[in-house]
């Protein structure tokens, strides 16, 4: 470790990173849109300068990012001097940017709204016209580029280069004529281009399916865990007036997905987002099928599992630790053989994060004592039964529609799912949160141990799982004591 | 058998004539206080808002009907009536206008009934009215009303003893009790019994209000203590009812002192003027007191309780004694004394 | 302590008739003075530049709406009567409004989203009346709040000239 002075104390940086490194480390504010802690600094925005005093040289001002750390350094990252040259250099940012913040998707998170408002000057010195741009170059599926917005930072483009390994984007032309542009126009490709909108400090990359949809301080955020695959990147789930979850985004972890996720994960909302939640219970009845509420449904299916020994359980991929463990009580009072379902993996995989098996929790069920079994064999196991519990959310997609629906009406189906099975089987459909809705812990496929939180609540009516298992074993273990 | 559908005819003229004015009443009440106070008052229903007793009516009647919990049901259903029946009754011999004609040989004459004691008649049923008050506030059970319907009954009471000393000033001076040798008797120059009898006319006018329940005496309901005073309790038709009966009472008040002291059917200057037209000069005269009565309730603010009692036994009470003794002097030893 | 002086009333005072006759000559006097009341929906309370109505949303003439549905207005209202979801416009100005719901029973009229908005699209117009059978009927949709510029005109100018007042030059 190297000792410097950072604005008058003694702090500790690592001399393999940059000084901005550890200004921010050390609660240094110093604005920057080219640098980011997961990209290699190229100091092409210069907002990140900071006056600094090295030995008997006199003080000079110098870009943090580009600077590394030496013994003795004495910085200044508040100097007027400092101040001065990072406001000149956001004029010359700014010199070509539109003023078009109230369309920007970026407002509200835009690094450039923010530093502006630090250093202060509202108005432009300029009167000649801003360059005129492409405002909306498709780039592919996801991204959409505004050329004008762009302050040339290369971050999208570093990106590609260091994180993908396939360098897609390019910055063409040169000095003033710059532009990034990917090459002969060709669109964007992978499972990562989602994240060159996060990295873009301004709005020029932004998502096609978040494009314009709503504003950024209206979201609801909540630290949570992708589920799309059995790798849990940290992500933060953001919610529309309680509704709507409207992005995904990574959130850091170093020992999991650092700055990054893939765009499978990023786009996920088909399931939380389902318009036919089952909101309490459904209950099959002669004509039709009728809703009921949850503590209805919970007493008939204590009513029904009494009268069975041992029903076939199969417990979705998505359950978490807590619910696991609850599902694992109720498999023991029932005497049946815990099963979870887990489906063949997907050709998604890759050797960036994705790990292609789409079982968020796979190894935290292993560790309880679940036994894995794939969607045939699970069909056939339930063909062969008499009465059949299958828990969790997607749990009627995972073990197939059709197939369910193909199963004899011998069979009296109990499903706990976000939304009602239509199978003639299905008995009884009670409505579960879905995992925007709900706490709990999955461990990816590492053992790392992922947080799920509630950004949401979830339809009125629908119980917790685990509340749900629990008033079930209740039930059943008070009916045995009666009987 | 035409005599009675005459009488009949006349009967239901009567009638509709003081009820439809005291309807009409409720609406100018309305009107001129709203005139006085820069405003147009009610306008919208109907032609000027002519039909606003009407809307009114239509209004009380689909209006919930509430018995207070503890109230005495059936007083409390009587009361009402109770006001508004003597106020109805004292109609049936107020003179509207002189002979009409003549049927079958019987003169046919402009009000119901001609009884011999007509003056005593009214005097006797209006101090029924009084019982309306007192049950009503009694009935209800509610503090506010038992003490609205004391104060009126003991307003009423001490009132009426100076109205009737002053109606007796007049029964002297024309030596009848018969509202119709009444007002015949102010026929001629100056004949009309004001003039006569200025005194027993204030105290009259003054008495009449208070017992009308009227603004500056009003304190049977006086609003700012006593919610609704007697009335508090009361709500859709049977509430109407005290407001009829309130309104009618005014509009024989009305009649009377045009009968009492202004001459009541006589035209001025047109000794054998037509009945019809008699008609019209007791109309006049009556609406003047009726605007009268509505005037003074927007111009006066409302006594205290105490003032009011001071007036009526220190004041009023030794005057009208003042007067019919007076009277009785000018009458047995004055110039026409025999 | 406090001493009223009552003031000795002479005779005329102390009968009280004098009053009474002079209380009825002013009250009959007022009758024929004119009247203060405005009879209201047949006369229209007068408006002006100034008044603050309800918020409207501006209509260029060529039939777009001035609104980018950029949430200021939204976050700005203190009484959270107003809701925007945004869509993308194949127009020069990429985004509009799809849904733009003012809940005018929530509305305090404050003014908050005409100085928010810097696109110059929600001005207070002069529009003052609200009346319906359903609160429903009152959660006013983009149809309902869209006006043409030319009726807002009045107000638009007056804004401009307040914060003409105290602005300095713009920076586009």
């Amino acid at each position: 470790m190297t000792k410097i002075i950072l604005n008058g104390r003694e702090v500790e940086a690592d001399p393999k990173k940059p000084l901005i490194a550890a200004c921010h480390a050390n609660d240094a504010e110093v604005p920057h849109y080219c640098y980011h802690a997961g990209l290699t600094p190229v100091g092409s925005c210069r907002m990140c300068q900071v006056e600094v005093k090295q030995g008997e040289m006199p003080p000079r001002v110098v870009a943090a990012c580009r600077t590394p750390v030496a013994e003795g350094m004495i910085v200044d990252t508040e100097s007027p001097k400092a101040h001065e040259t990072r406001r000149e250099c956001l004029e010359f940012l700014l010199k070509n940017h539109p003023l078009d913040c109230p369309i920007c998707d970026k407002a509200g998170e835009c690094m450039l709204q923010d530093f502006t408002f630090d250093e202060g000057q509202a108005a432009a010195r300029t009167d000649e016209p801003r360059r005129k741009l492409e405002k909306r170059k498709d780039l592919g599926d996801v991204i959409v580029l505004d050329q004008e917005r762009c302050i040339l930072c290369s971050r999208c483009v570093r990106f590609f280069d260091e994180v993908t390994g396939k360098m897609q984007l390019v910055i063409a032309d040169r000095g003033a004529h710059s532009v990034v542009e990917t090459f002969a126009d060709r669109p964007l490709t992978g499972n990562y281009q989602g994240n060159v909108a996060d990295l873009c400090p301004v709005g020029a990359l932004t998502l096609k399916p978040f494009r314009f949809k709503a504003r950024v301080w209206n979201l609801f955020k909540k630290a949570s865990t992708c589920g799309e695959c059995s790798r849990g990147c940290s992500i933060t789930t953001e919610v529309l007036r309680g509704d709507e979850v409207k992005r995904f985004r990574p959130r850091y972890n170093a020992d999991v997905n650092t700055w990054w996720m893939c765009d499978t994960g990023r786009f996920a909302f088909e399931h939380p987002n389902r318009a036919d939640r089952l909101a309490g219970g459904q209950r099959r009845g002669y004509a039709d099928s009728e809703l009921i509420s949850t503590e209805e449904a919970l007493d008939q299916l204590a009513d029904a599992l009494g009268e069975h020994r041992a029903p076939v359980v199969i417990a979705s991929p998505f359950l978490t630790v807590e619910e696991g463990a609850e599902l694992l009580e109720l498999c023991k009072q029932l005497g049946s053989e815990a099963r979870f379902l887990s489906p063949a993996p997907n050709e998604l995989g890759d050797e960036i994060l994705h790990t292609g098996d789409p079982c968020p929790n796979r190894r935290g069920l292993t560790e309880l004592g679940f036994a894995p079994v794939e969607a045939a064999e699970a069909l056939e196991l339930l063909a062969a039964s008499k009465a059949a519990l299958l828990v969790g959310e997607r749990i009627g997609e995972l073990v197939g529609t059709e197939g369910l629906a193909g199963l004899p009406t011998s069979l009296q189906l109990y499903v706990f799912d976000t939304n009602a099975c239509l199978a003639p089987a299905a008995q009884l459909s009670i409505g579960v949160p879905d995992h925007t809705e709900r706490l709990g812990t999955w461990v990816n496929v590492d053992g790392h141990r992922g947080k799920i939180s509630a950004a949401r609540s979830a339809p009125a009516g629908v119980r917790p799982l685990t509340s749900s298992l629990q008033t079930l074993r209740a039930s059943i273990a008070g009916a045995e004591v009666t009987a | 058998m035409s005599m009675i559908l005459i009488w009949l005819l006349i009967t239901v003229a009567c009638y509709g004539a003081v009820i439809g004015t005291a309807a009409l009443m409720t609406f100018a009440e309305r009107k001129v206080s709203a005139a006085m106070q820069y405003r147009y008052g009610p306008n919208r229903v109907g032609p000027f808002g002519l039909l606003q007793p009407l809307a009114d009516g239509v209004k009380f009647i689909f209006k919930e009907e509430v018995i207070p919990a503890g109230a005495n049901p059936w007083i409390f259903k009587l009361a009402p009536i109770l006001t508004a029946l003597p106020a109805m009754l004292a109609i049936a011999v107020i003179p509207f206008t002189g002979v009409i004609g003549t049927f079958e040989g019987t003169e046919v004459l402009g009000s119901i009934a001609n009884p011999e004691i007509g003056i005593l008649y009214v005097l006797a049923v209006t101090g029924v009215g009084v019982y309306g008050a007192i049950l009503g506030g009694w009935a209800s059970n509610s503090k506010y009303s038992l003490l609205g319907g004391l104060r009126a009954s003991a307003q009423m009471v001490s009132y009426e003893l100076s109205l009737i000393l002053a109606v007796l000033a007049v029964v002297a001076t024309t030596g009848s009790l018969n509202l119709h040798e009444i007002v015949a008797g102010q026929s001629g120059w100056f004949g009309w019994n004001v003039f006569s009898q200025p005194l027993a006319f204030v105290l009259f006018l003054v008495c009449s209000y208070a017992e009308t329940n009227r603004h500056p005496f009003d304190f049977a309901e006086c609003e700012p203590e006593l919610v609704g005073g007697f009335h508090t309790e009361y709500s859709s038709m049977k509430f109407a009812m005290f407001f009829i009966g309130e309104y009618t009472a005014m509009v024989v008040m009305a009649c009377l002192t045009t009968t009492l002291f202004f001459g009541g059917y006589l035209v001025p200057f047109w000794a054998d003027a037509p009945w019809w037209m008699g008609l019209i000069a007791f109309g006049a005269k009556t609406s003047f007191f009726l605007l009268l009565f509505i005037w003074v309730r927007w111009t006066l603010p409302r006594f205290r309780y105490d003032q009011l009692m001071h007036l009526g036994w220190k004041v009023l009470f030794p005057l009208a004694l003042i007067n019919i003794f007076v009277t009785g002097l000018v009458i047995s030893f004055g110039p026409g004394a025999n | 302590m406090v001493v009223v002086e009552r003031k000795e009333l002479s005779f005329l005072e102390r009968i009280y008739f004098p009053a009474i006759l002079k209380g009825l000559k002013i009250t009959m006097s007022k009758m024929f003075a004119p009247r203060f009341t405005r009879q209201y929906p047949e006369e229209p309370l007068p408006t002006n530049e100034v008044t603050r109505g309800q918020p409207r949303l501006a209509v260029n003439p060529d039939d777009t709406i001035r609104c980018v549905s950029c949430g200021l207005c939204e976050a700005a209202c203190p009484a959270y009567a107003i809701t925007i979801d945004g869509h993308e416009t194949e127009r020069f100005i990429e985004r509009e409004p799809e849904r733009f719901d003012i809940d005018m029973l929530r509305c305090i009229l404050c003014g908050f989203c005409e100085e928010a908005c810097p696109k110059d699209a929600i001005y207070m117009s002069n529009e003052l009346e609200l009346a319906d059978f359903s609160r429903a009927a009152l959660v006013y949709d983009i149809e309902k709040l869209k006006r043409p510029v030319s009726a807002l005109q009045d107000r638009i100018d007056y804004v401009k000239k307040i914060n003409d007042r105290w602005q300095t030059s713009s920076s586009t």
